[in-house]
């Protein structure tokens, strides 16, 4: 019980996360590098999110430091990364909060 | 090829001015070859192109490969660099506005990179200055070049501190 606690409250001060990083939490289920991540997040988002490379390149930095991705191998001068299992539990209730507002959301197209 | 190099100065809180005067350049037919000491332009002529260019600030060695290969990945031709400046260029479709920070948030974080630089070197500047003053003695002309240094080092930060508020407001 005092672990339960203890793990939200470490998961509670990376959130919310902003668009861009949810995305790119959730395309690192797998292991990509940055221009892979961009073409992934865009797809997924339906072309709604675009991520320039400065910004994706201050991200993983940022998310590597926070130990919420890691380094998963090089290809050609590409550095690979993958989320971790902390990463994982961040974008986990990431996603449980917009799900509960989207629920809340979900008569605004009668407005 | 017709190459000129042109003398042009621009301050490190004027980098929107220059992405700008460098894309005109493009448009007039002239396009950045090469950059190395500062304010000094290398330009090729060339057919008139809507190229946009963009500085990123980075002085990170150990990943500088992994760094440049994301851009290049993403369509941007790297330059050159100068003491950080890092530059880059990609071709407008349809004058398409080209970005390589996609949020205010990142962007603030390049300008924090540019003042933590000039906060850690300010000591040294001083001291350098301290050095040649006791060599040459305080003249007058020395204490108008040094108070002028300080004061444009003041003002620089607070352009760029000033810089970071907006895009962080904007958020």
């Amino acid at each position: 019980m005092d672990g339960d606690i203890k793990m939200s409250k470490n998961i509670n001060k990376y959130l919310p996360l902003t668009e861009s990083t949810a995305y790119i939490l959730l395309a690192l289920k797998q292991p990509l590098h940055g221009y892979g991540v961009m073409q992934k997040v865009e797809i997924m988002s339906e072309n709604t999110v675009k991520i320039g490379p400065g910004t994706l390149y201050g991200a993983f930095s940022t998310l590597e430091a926070e130990g919420l991705i890691t380094k998963a191998g090089e290809e050609d001068r590409r550095k690979l990364f993958v989320l971790t299992s902390k990463g994982q539990e961040v974008i986990k209730e990431h996603i449980r909060r917009i799900e509960i507002l989207a629920k809340n959301g979900a008569g605004t197209g009668n407005w | 090829m017709t190459t000129i190099t042109k003398f042009h100065w621009f301050w490190a809180w004027d980098d929107e001015k220059e992405e700008a005067w460098l894309r005109e350049m493009s448009q007039n037919g002239w396009h950045l070859s090469s950059v190395g000491i500062p304010g000094f332009y290398k330009f090729d002529q060339g057919f008139s192109k809507d190229y946009v260019y963009r500085l990123d600030f980075i002085r990170d060695r150990k990943d500088y490969d992994n760094y440049l290969q994301l851009f290049i990945d993403t369509g941007w031709d790297h330059l050159g660099e100068m003491g950080g400046w890092q530059y880059f260029r990609m071709e407008s479709i349809n004058g398409e506005n080209l970005e390589i920070y996609s949020d205010n948030e990142s962007k603030a974080n390049k300008y924090q990179r540019i003042l933590l630089l000039l906060v850690i070197i300010l000591p040294l500047v001083i001291n350098g200055l301290m050095i040649v003053s006791r060599r040459r003695g305080i003249s007058d002309v020395f204490g108008i070049i040094f108070i002028g240094f300080i004061l444009i080092y003041i003002y620089g930060i607070t352009r760029i501190l000033m810089r970071i508020g907006k895009l962080k407001k904007k958020i």
